[in-house]
C-alpha cells in the first residue's frame, strides 16, 4: 500500500468519524450553524482526499453530500431527518469503500454504481437538485464558431443553478477567476415558467465562456463551485499574448497587480516585497531575466519611497508587453545597489513643502532683480548714503528670505519618529520572550518630526536603552508583586518637540537605578576613583552609567550583533549633535531622556588655525579656551597633557595631528580649545582662534568619505574650503 | 536562472495528507519542503530559516490562513516578502478578496494537482521550467 493510501485512510477514518459527530447533534439541534458548519467542512475535506488519490467515484457521492449541506448553511432548506440520513448513508458507503481499500489497497471495483446510488438519493432530496451531467453538445461548437478570433485553449459552460445566489455565491465574480478570460455570454437556462410561478431570487443564467489557460486553471478558479461545470480543452495550446506571457504567468502576474492596490500602510511593505519579487521570479521563469531586473529595480524604488507606484507601473509595462528596462532612470547604475542604500537616498516629500520652495524660488528671483537694481544705481553714480540704505534693504530681504528658504529645505528632510517606533513593538517582544519578564511597550508621539538624519540613527541608541531597562530596570514579576506592581512593566517610547529641539524618551517603571550597585562597579572598573565617588550626588551617580568602561566593552547584544555600552548610546547622541541624560527615581523606575536638535544640517562651528590651514570645531562640544603657558604642559608618556582646575587635560597639538606645518610665530602661550567628545575630554593646541560659525555641514564623499577626524565640510564666505574636525575620532 | 534545488518552500496546512501530497511533488520537482500545522508554527519555522515560497491553507487551528497572512507582512524584511500562494476549499469570490486584503500573492481551490503545483512553484521560485 503506498504512503498515500495509508495516510488517505487514517485522515478518512477521522473526517468520518466527526462529520458522523456533526451530524448526529445536528439531527437533535437544527439549528446548530457550529455543527453544520463542522459537517460541511469535513465532508469538504473528506472530498478533496478522494482527489488527491484519485478515487473519483467517492469524490462525486461526497460532491453531492456537500451541495446539499452547503444549500442547508445558507438556509435555502431546512435540517430534516431525511437530509442528515442522507449524509450518513454517503458516508456509510464512504467507510465501505475504505474498508475494502484497506483490504487490498486499491479502489474498490464497483464503486461507480455504488456513487451514483448515493447521488441518486440526494437527488430525490430535494430542490439544491445534484447536476446531472450533459453530453458535450452542439454549444461548444456554436460558441467556437462566433468567435474565431478568440483562439482559446479551452471553452466552458457553467450552470450555477437556481439557488445560487441564495447560497451566497457570484458566478460572475467566479469566472473573473477564470486566468485569461477572452469571451463570456449569457444565456438564458432551461424554458421559462409562467410569469405567476416565476421565482426571482432564482438563478436561471447559463455561463459560456472562451479563455486561453488550461482546463486545469479554469478547474481551479472555478473550484468548488456548485452547480455544473463543463470545461473542455480544444487541444491547441494558446497563443501567448502580447506580453509574451502564458495565460497562467500572466493571470498570475495581474494578481500581484491587485494586490498593490491595497493601500494599507501595514504590511505594505511585505506586500510589495512579495509582488514585486514574485513578479521578477516569474519573468525568470519565463526566461526574461532583464525585465525582472528592471521590476526588482521598480521593487526598490517603491519600498525607498514607501508607497507601490514604481513597482505597479513597471508591472503594468510587463503586462503590456513594453520594455520594463526604460523605468529605471538613463544614465550609468552602480550595479550592486542594495534597496536599502536606495532607501538612504530618496526621500518622500509632501507637495505642500515643494510648494513653498517653489514660492520662495518666485521671491528669491524678485530679490535678484531688486538687486540688480542697486547695481544700475552704483553705475549711476548714487551718492553711497543712498546707495548703502538700498542695499541693506536688499539685505534685509534676502536675509529673510534665506533664512526661509533653510527651513524649508530643512523640513524636507524630516521624518517622522514613527519610522523608528515602528521597529521596537516587535523586537520588545522577542526581548520580553528572551529575558522572561512581561513588559509591554507604549509608544506616544510617533508624529513627531525630526530630520532624516537623526530619526534613521536612533534606532541603535534607543534599541540599546530599551534591552538595559528591561534587562535591568525592570524587576522580576515576583519581585514586581511585592512592590504592590502589576506583574508587567510598562516602558514608555515618547517623543515630542521643544522649540529646536526633539526629546525623546524611554521611560520604565521597574527599580530605578541601583545606586550602590553602580558605585561598586565604577570602583571596580576604574571609571572614578573612591574618593570623588564618595563626593558624587545621586544624580552624578546615575550618569556614570554612561561613562566610558562603565559597560564592558565585550558585551554582545544579539539583537544588534555589536557590543554596545551605554557610553556608545552617549557618544551616538553627541554624534548627532544633542546629548543623553538618566533619571532615576528608586522603586518607580528610570527615564532615559535624548535631546537631539530638530536639523542636524545646521552646525555652529567655532574656527581655529593651525599649522597655516583653517578647521572647524563643532561649538557644542567646546567647554573653554584657554592660553595656558608652554612650561605648563608636561610631558606624560608620549603624549602631552597641562592641569585645569585640578583634573588633568591631554593635549593634541592640532597642527601636527593633522600633518600640517609647524607654525613659525610660535609664542610662549599656547592657544588651548578644550573640547570634550564622546565621554573623552581634551585639548586641542591650535595657533589662532577665529570665528564663530553657523554652516551647513556637508559630509565628505567618494573616496574622502573614510578620511578619519573629519566630519564635513563647509564652503566660507571667500570660497575657501573649511574642514570640521571629528573630535570622537581625534580624542578617542 | 535559480535551480529548483536550492529553494525552500515551506507548506501550511493542518490536513497531514495535503502536507505530504504537496511535499511529495515538490521533492520530486527537486525543492526542499518543510511543513507547519498551522500560522502560528509557521512564523516560528520562518524566523529560524526564511523560505523562498509559502503554500497556505486558510481553515486551521490556531491561526488561521487569512491572519497569518497578514501578521507576516508585517513583519520585517525579507520575512514579510516571502511569496505566498493560497490554497483553499473556499471557492468564493469574497474568499480570494480577503486572501488579497490579507496579502496573499495567489488564490487557487483545491483540489490542485500536483502538476499545477509545481509549476506555480516554479513561477514563483523564478527556477527553471
Amino acid at each position: 500500500m503506498n504512503e498515500f493510501v495509508e495516510q488517505f485512510l487514517i485522515e478518512c477514518r477521522e473526517l468520518i468519524e466527526q462529520a458522523t459527530d456533526d451530524l448526529l447533534t445536528l439531527e437533535g439541534r437544527p439549528d446548530d450553524a457550529e455543527r453544520l458548519d463542522g459537517a460541511f467542512r469535513a465532508f469538504h475535506t473528506l472530498k478533496g482526499a478522494a482527489g488527491i488519490v484519485d478515487f473519483d467515484a467517492m469524490g462525486r457521492a461526497l460532491h453531492a453530500a456537500e451541495e446539499v449541506l452547503s444549500s442547508l448553511r445558507a438556509g435555502a432548506e431546512p435540517v430534516t431527518p431525511e437530509l442528515i440520513s442522507d449524509c450518513l448513508t454517503c458516508l456509510d458507503q464512504v467507510v465501505q469503500w475504505l474498508d475494502a481499500m484497506q483490504a487490498d489497497g486499491e479502489i474498490p471495483a464497483g464503486a461507480d454504481a455504488a456513487a451514483e446510488a448515493v447521488i441518486q438519493r440526494f437527488r430525490r432530496a430535494g430542490p439544491a437538485a445534484v447536476a446531472t451531467p450533459r453530453a458535450p453538445a452542439a454549444w461548444r461548437d456554436a460558441l467556437i464558431a462566433r468567435h474565431p478570433e478568440a483562439a482559446a485553449a479551452i471553452v466552458l459552460r457553467y450552470a450555477p443553478g437556481p439557488d445560487a445566489f441564495l447560497r451566497g455565491q457570484d458566478p460572475l465574480a467566479l469566472l473573473a477567476g477564470v486566468p485569461d478570460l477572452r469571451v463570456l455570454e449569457i444565456e438564458d437556462g432551461p424554458a421559462w415558467p409562467p410569469l405567476e410561478a416565476l421565482d426571482p431570487f432564482a438563478c436561471r443564467l447559463v455561463f459560456l465562456a472562451l479563455a486561453g489557460c488550461s482546463a486545469e486553471q479554469a478547474r481551479a478558479a472555478l473550484g468548488a463551485a456548485p452547480g455544473e461545470v463543463e470545461i473542455l480543452a480544444l487541444g491547441a495550446a494558446a497563443p501567448e499574448a502580447a506580453s509574451g506571457l502564458s495565460a497562467t504567468a500572466r493571470a498570475v502576474i495581474e494578481a500581484q497587480l491587485l494586490l498593490l492596490e491595497n493601500a494599507e500602510a501595514e504590511g505594505l511593505a511585505g506586500r510589495m516585497g512579495s509582488a514585486g519579487g514574485a513578479v521578477a521570479n516569474i519573468l525568470r521563469w519565463a526566461g526574461r531575466p532583464a525585465a525582472a531586473a528592471g521590476v526588482e529595480r521598480a521593487l526598490a524604488q517603491s519600498q525607498a519611497a514607501g508607497g507601490p507606484q514604481s513597482l505597479s507601473v513597471a508591472v503594468g509595462r510587463v503586462l503590456a508587453g513594453e520594455a520594463i528596462e526604460d523605468a529605471a532612470p538613463a544614465g550609468p547604475q552602480p550595479a550592486e545597489r542594495t534597496p536599502a542604500e536606495a532607501a538612504a537616498r530618496t526621500l518622500r516629500v509632501d507637495v505642500e513643502r515643494i510648494d513653498a520652495l517653489v514660492n520662495l524660488t518666485g521671491e528669491l528671483l524678485v530679490a535678484k532683480n531688486a538687486l540688480g537694481h542697486a547695481v544700475s544705481q552704483a553705475q549711476g553714480r548714487l551718492d553711497t548714503a543712498a546707495l548703502a540704505a538700498l542695499l541693506k534693504d536688499q539685505h534685509a530681504v534676502l536675509h529673510r528670505l534665506v533664512d526661509d528658504l533653510q527651513r524649508s529645505v530643512l523640513s524636507i528632510r524630516v521624518l517622522q519618529m514613527r519610522q523608528v517606533f515602528q521597529r521596537f513593538p516587535r523586537l520588545v517582544r522577542e526581548m520580553v520572550v528572551t529575558l522572561g519578564k512581561p513588559a509591554h511597550l507604549v509608544t506616544e508621539g510617533d508624529e513627531t518630526e525630526a530630520d532624516k538624519t537623526i530619526v534613521e540613527s536612533l534606532f541603535e541608541p534607543l534599541l540599546h536603552v530599551l534591552r538595559n531597562a528591561l534587562d535591568h530596570g525592570v524587576e522580576s514579576p515576583a519581585a514586581r508583586a511585592a512592590a504592590g506592581k502589576p506583574p508587567a512593566a510598562t516602558i514608555t517610547l515618547r517623543a515630542r518637540r521643544l522649540n529646536d529641539n526633539v526629546i525623546v524618551e524611554v521611560e520604565d517603571d521597574g527599580a530605578g537605578v541601583d545606586l550602590a550597585r553602580v558605585r561598586a562597579v565604577a570602583a571596580q572598573r576604574g571609571v572614578a576613583s573612591p574618593e570623588a565617588l564618595a563626593a558624587m550626588s545621586d544624580p552624578e551617580v546615575v550618569d556614570l552609567v554612561f561613562a566610558a568602561g562603565f559597560s564592558t566593552a565585550t558585551q554582545v547584544t544579539s539583537l544588534s550583533g555589536r557590543g554596545v555600552g551605554m557610553d556608545a548610546v552617549r557618544a551616538a547622541a553627541e554624534r548627532l549633535g544633542g546629548r543623553v541624560t538618566m533619571e532615576s527615581r528608586a522603586g518607580a523606575g528610570a527615564t532615559v531622556r535624548f535631546i537631539l536638535p530638530f536639523a542636524v544640517l545646521m552646525s555652529r562651528i567655532l574656527t581655529v588655525e593651525a599649522g597655516g590651514q583653517l578647521f572647524g570645531i563643532p561649538l557644542e562640544a567646546v567647554l573653554e579656551t584657554v592660553r595656558v603657558a608652554r612650561g605648563d604642559i608636561k610631558p606624560v608618556g608620549a603624549s602631552r597633557a597641562f592641569v585645569l582646575r585640578h583634573r588633568t587635560v591631554p593635549v593634541i597639538d592640532l597642527g601636527q595631528t593633522l600633518g600640517a606645518r609647524p607654525d613659525p610665530a610660535a609664542t610662549d602661550e599656547a592657544n588651548i580649545v578644550v573640547v570634550s567628545a564622546g565621554g573623552h575630554l581634551g585639548g586641542l593646541e591650535v595657533d589662532r582662534l577665529g570665528a564663530r560659525l553657523d554652516v551647513m555641514l556637508k559630509p565628505m564623499e567618494g573616496l574622502l568619505s573614510g578620511l578619519a577626524g573629519i566630519a564635513g565640510t563647509t564652503l566660507l564666505g571667500d570660497g575657501r574650503v573649511l574642514l570640521v574636525l571629528d573630535l570622537q575620532e581625534l580624542l578617542g | 536562472m535559480a535551480e529548483a534545488s536550492s529553494k525552500r518552500v515551506l507548506v501550511v496546512d493542518d490536513a497531514s495528507l495535503v502536507r505530504l501530497y504537496y511535499r511529495d511533488a515538490l521533492e520530486r520537482a527537486g525543492y526542499q519542503v518543510d511543513e507547519a500545522l498551522n500560522g502560528l508554527e509557521a512564523l516560528e519555522k520562518l524566523h529560524a530559516a526564511p523560505a523562498d515560497l509559502l503554500i497556505v491553507d486558510v481553515n486551521m487551528p490556531q491561526m488561521d490562513g487569512f491572519t497569518f497572512l497578514k501578521v507576516l507582512r508585517r513583519q520585517a524584511l525579507p520575512v514579510a516578502a516571502i511569496p505566498a500562494l493560497v490554497i483553499s476549499t473556499e471557492a468564493g469570490a469574497q474568499d480570494r478578496e480577503a486572501a488579497r486584503q490579507a496579502g496573499g500573492n495567489f488564490y487557487l481551490v483545491k483540489p490542485v494537482s500536483q502538476e499545477t503545483l509545481v509549476e506555480y512553484a516554479a513561477m514563483f521560485c523564478g527556477a527553471a521550467p
